[in-house]
């Protein structure tokens, strides 16, 4: 109104554009306003329509994570009442297992998350009770099991109940008071479980403990048949990170001939265990592997494989998964001529510190019994960081190996030393050497003269005591991963220049001692 | 300095004693003094031990559901841990471990369900089945203590039934927590009634239907008012009681069609779902002398025997009259078999062609036996038409209408 009332050609007074303003702040607000009014009414819609949704009350979509995967043994069907299929026995399997797991974070957490899934409404009872006793206690339990084997006793006409009992099933429990490790325990037991069929899910009903014994495994030890002179190999281009579409068996093929040539006759290689697809194992880069054996083969030359490379979780929860990784892995390759063992993990010593000595070695023991009960031809051993931890799990280990980045006086007395603890099993450097970085970032560092005399000094060390060894490592390298050594460039340039061939392909002057003389 | 060397061998000795874990010093002397391994679940269960506990003296208790550590209770030269009431109650071995730093002792106990029963849960499926002494429902029961625990294998549970006139009794045992028996039908259609009982606690009553087995083949008839083919009326058809091969009246709402093929061998059908084993089935009169071979089915189980119906031509002769410019046509009067006008909305059809060619297809109506074209001078223009009428299983031609 006050516009109209305003001679147009007169300039608009600043009382005008402060009103405009004002209006425009008006509007805006109220546009601000009714926008919340209305995402509030349809978060209220949208809240009182959770749980509605018919996919979610019939428990329809996909959801299945890989997260508790133990091995998994189904005896032969004999059950009585109605022939069972395979689809519903998989359904059975499937809940069985959610049932164990989201027991175990119930302990571990003193929670009862999820477990109104998987444990009938008087059934789930026991649960609490044990979660309220922990809890007053201040008693938590991280536990997993890594084998079953039921034998589905019957299964109901109607297809609404089942019962099985499950042997020798294997519990790993590591028991913690006021967050304090009191024990770890590993348990053989069976059970008797009952199922319904509730809501889509197969609740267990009744759960018996029919009889609990002590965990004991008898593992054949396998020997060690070959005189070790190896190296450590990833291509030059690509260290670290050889498979997928970097994966190139023309320079893989080319580097053993140089190998075999240099009067070598073993490698080690890595298989990392999260690109290669965790419990779900990447099948096209386990054909790479193969590839890489059968060039292996080829020169004649055998592979040793070290497992869980760049793995560091070991929580007790996450076992089943890399024994399922283990196994399938182990597997697919446990024929290849070319194989010489395996190596359970690269310096798992490493991880004592962040992780605790004893849970990383008892993932470790449990792992050797997992990948010697799938593979029982091929040694096993562990690629310790040092010469120190090389009597660790000793009697479990086929050989020892263990790595020398040390000073090389020291050697021969520490090897001596180690060999005095343990008899009768071979014990292997599988890895050593020498950076001749010399550089910005280390000014003073050693040259390729000094790299040279190291491995001539090392060499006849060897000869001397007549040790088994793997050279760090073929090529000097161009790009190093930050998972490896960090990102610091002082760690970097020097991981870069352990090579016997620099990065333009010509041998450095300690290609002459790659090897022993004869 | 033998002195020395003694405290030295003294020193290493102690050290590789307490580092040797399953025989330590003073954990050494530690007995386990409670004898029972069995425990009936309810009771008390306590484990009592002959020595020393120290602060970190921990008793570990597995059960089939879980674990749980308890602190000991120390006494003079004994220490005992009672494991909770709620943790003890629940069937199957507990596994305990003595721990103090390492593992001194392990055994198991082994608790049994009560020898009374608190509740009979029973499940019964599936609730219906087919009359044949070949089909069978299944009973499965787990009978349950005071204290939620399934009774112990080879108790008794007693299953009662009863059908039509005859009662049953049968005893199963427990095996594998749970005990089952499979309920087979009888020849006769009708309902079990079910009950179990075990340790003299009586469960409710289940039933479970005993529906009659597929048909046999069966008879049809039908039933009209005339046999005239006037296009008005209608014929029923009608199967025999259907029954099963014990004598058993099909259940109903069994669905039966009924295929109809004329003397062309053209086919239509009708259909009918059956009350108390018979079922029924319209069709209206063709308005044209026609023969019918009737055959009815119960897809997939039964059939009937094939019958034929004749129906008589009711509608004679018509007139048709042409109005002044031929463009009004009145077909009719249209008479039924008593010579009585036929009801409204008998089909009568033009065709209309112009050079031999169909032009037109008009379709009317009967009102009070008689159906009238009209036909338009924008559409039908100057020129000569072939006319052909139908009613009734009678077709009249007129040739060269002209219009001018």
């Amino acid at each position: 109104m006050l516009l109209e009332q305003q001679n147009p050609l007169v300039p608009l007074p600043m009382s005008n554009i402060n009103k405009n303003i004002i209006r425009t702040a008006l509007m805006i607000s109220y546009i601000i306003l009714i926008g919340l009014v209305v995402y509030g009414i349809s978060s209220i819609y949208s809240y009182l329509n959770t749980g509605a949704d018919r996919s979610k009350m019939l428990h329809t979509e996909v959801k299945k994570v890989e997260q508790y995967l133990p091995q998994m043994q189904w005896q032969p069907l004999t059950n009585e009442g109605r022939p069972m299929d395979q689809q519903t026995l998989k359904a059975i399997e499937t809940d069985y297992l959610d049932a164990w797991y989201v027991k175990q974070v119930a302990y571990k957490t003193n929670t009862t998350e999820g477990i109104t899934d998987y444990y009938t409404e008087s059934s789930r009872e026991n649960l609490y009770n044990i979660i309220q006793l922990n809890t007053e206690s201040n008693t938590t339990i991280d536990a997993t099991t890594l084998s079953h084997n039921p034998k589905l006793d019957f299964f109901s006409e109607d297809g609404q109940l089942a019962v099985l009992t499950d042997y020798d099933v294997v519990e790993y429990k590591r028991v913690f008071k006021d967050n304090k490790l009191i024990f770890d325990a590993t348990e053989t037991s069976d059970y008797r479980v009952t199922f319904l069929l509730e809501d889509g899910f197969w609740r267990i009903r009744h759960m018996v403990k029919l009889e609990s014994r002590p965990f004991e495994n008898q593992t054949t030890q396998d020997t060690l048949k070959l005189n070790i002179k190896g190296i450590n190999y990833y291509p030059q281009a690509t260290a670290w990170d050889m498979y997928g579409d970097n994966f190139n068996a023309d320079t893989i093929a080319k580097d053993f001939k140089i190998i075999k040539s240099a009067n070598l006759n073993s490698i080690r290689v890595f298989i990392p265990y999260e690109s290669f697809g965790k419990a779900n194992v990447d099948t096209t880069k386990l054909d790479q592997v193969k590839q890489l054996l059968d060039l292996a083969k080829t020169e004649d030359l055998k592979v040793l494989i070290t497992l869980f490379d760049f793995y560091g979780d070991y929580s007790v929860l996450d076992w089943t998964l890399t024994q399922q990784h283990a196994k399938k892995v182990v597997t697919a390759l446990k024929d290849h001529d070319a194989l010489l063992g395996w190596d359970i993990k690269n310096e798992p010593n490493l991880d004592f510190e962040s992780r605790g000595k004893s849970l990383v070695t008892t993932w470790l023991d449990k792992m050797i019994d997992l990948i010697k009960s799938v593979d029982n031809n091929h040694p096993v051993t562990i690629g310790w960081s040092n010469i120190e931890s090389g009597d660790i799990l000793k009697d479990k280990l086929d050989f020892i190996s263990f790595h020398y980045y040390e000073n090389l006086d020291d050697l021969s007395e520490a090897y001596i030393n180690l060999k005095s603890k343990i008899k009768n099993k071979p014990i292997v450097i599988t890895e050593y050497g020498m950076s001749s970085y010399s550089g910005f970032w280390k000014p003073f560092g050693p040259s390729e003269d000094d790299q040279a005399e190291y491995h001539k000094k090392i060499q006849s060390t060897f000869a001397e005591e007549d040790i088994p060894f793997m050279s760090w490592t073929l090529y000097d390298f161009s790009k190093i991963p930050k998972e490896v050594v960090g990102r610091l460039p002082w760690r970097k340039n020097v991981q870069k220049h352990f090579g016997f061939i620099n990065k333009n392909g010509a041998k450095k002057a300690s290609f002459k001692y790659i090897s022993s003389k004869e | 300095m033998p002195f020395k060397n003694f405290y030295i061998i003294l020193f290493i000795l102690f050290f590789a004693a307490s580092s040797n874990q399953h025989s330590g010093n003073t954990k050494q002397n530690i007995e386990l003094l409670t004898e029972q391994t069995s425990y009936v679940a309810g009771e008390n269960v306590s484990l009592q031990f002959k020595g020393k506990a120290t602060a970190s003296t921990y008793l570990f208790c597995a059960n089939s559901y879980g674990s749980i550590i308890l602190s000991p209770k120390t006494e003079n030269t004994t220490f005992s841990f009672n494991l909770p009431q709620s943790f003890a109650i629940k069937t199957g071995i507990i596994n305990w471990r003595l721990v103090d730093d390492s593992i001194i002792k392990t055994g198991n106990i082994e608790i049994l369900p009560q020898s009374n029963i608190k509740a009979i849960e029973t499940y019964i499926g599936p609730p219906s089945i087919e009359a044949g002494t070949t089909d069978y429902t299944m009973l499965v029961t787990i009978p349950t203590d005071h204290l939620d625990n399934p009774l112990a294998d080879s108790t008794e549970v007693t299953v009662k039934h009863q059908f039509l006139d005859r009662n049953f009794k049968d005893d199963i045992t427990m095996k594998n927590g749970i005990a089952y028996k499979n309920i087979y039908s009888e020849k006769e259609d009708g309902r079990i009634i079910i009950s179990t009982e075990c340790l003299k606690l009586n469960s409710k009553e289940y039933d479970v239907n005993v529906v009659p087995a597929i048909p046999t083949n069966f008879e049809i008839d039908y039933n009209r008012i005339h046999e005239y083919a006037d296009g008005n009326q209608i014929t029923t058809f009608s199967t025999s009681e259907l029954k099963d091969r014990y004598g058993n009246t099909v259940s109903d709402g069994t669905f039966v069609n009924f295929y109809l093929t004329n003397s062309k061998g053209y086919k239509s059908s009708t259909s009918g779902l059956t009350i108390n084993g018979i079922a029924k089935a319209k069709f209206l009169h063709p308005d044209h002398e026609e023969r019918y071979d009737v055959k009815a089915y119960v897809e997939g189980m039964a059939e009937s025997n094939t019958i034929a119906i004749f129906y008589k031509k009711a509608i004679g002769d018509f007139e048709i009259h042409f109005s002044e410019d031929k463009r009004t046509i009145t077909v009719g009067p249209i008479e039924s078999f008593m010579d009585q006008r036929v009801p409204d909305g008998l089909n009568v059809s033009l065709k209309i062609f112009k050079n031999d060619v169909l032009d037109h297809k008009m379709i009317k109506e009967t009102c009070e036996g008689f159906a009238t074209f009209k036909l338009n001078k924008d559409r039908f223009p100057k020129g000569q038409y072939n006319f052909e009428f139908y009613a009734a299983g009678t077709t009249k031609s007129f040739s060269t209408i002209t219009y001018e």
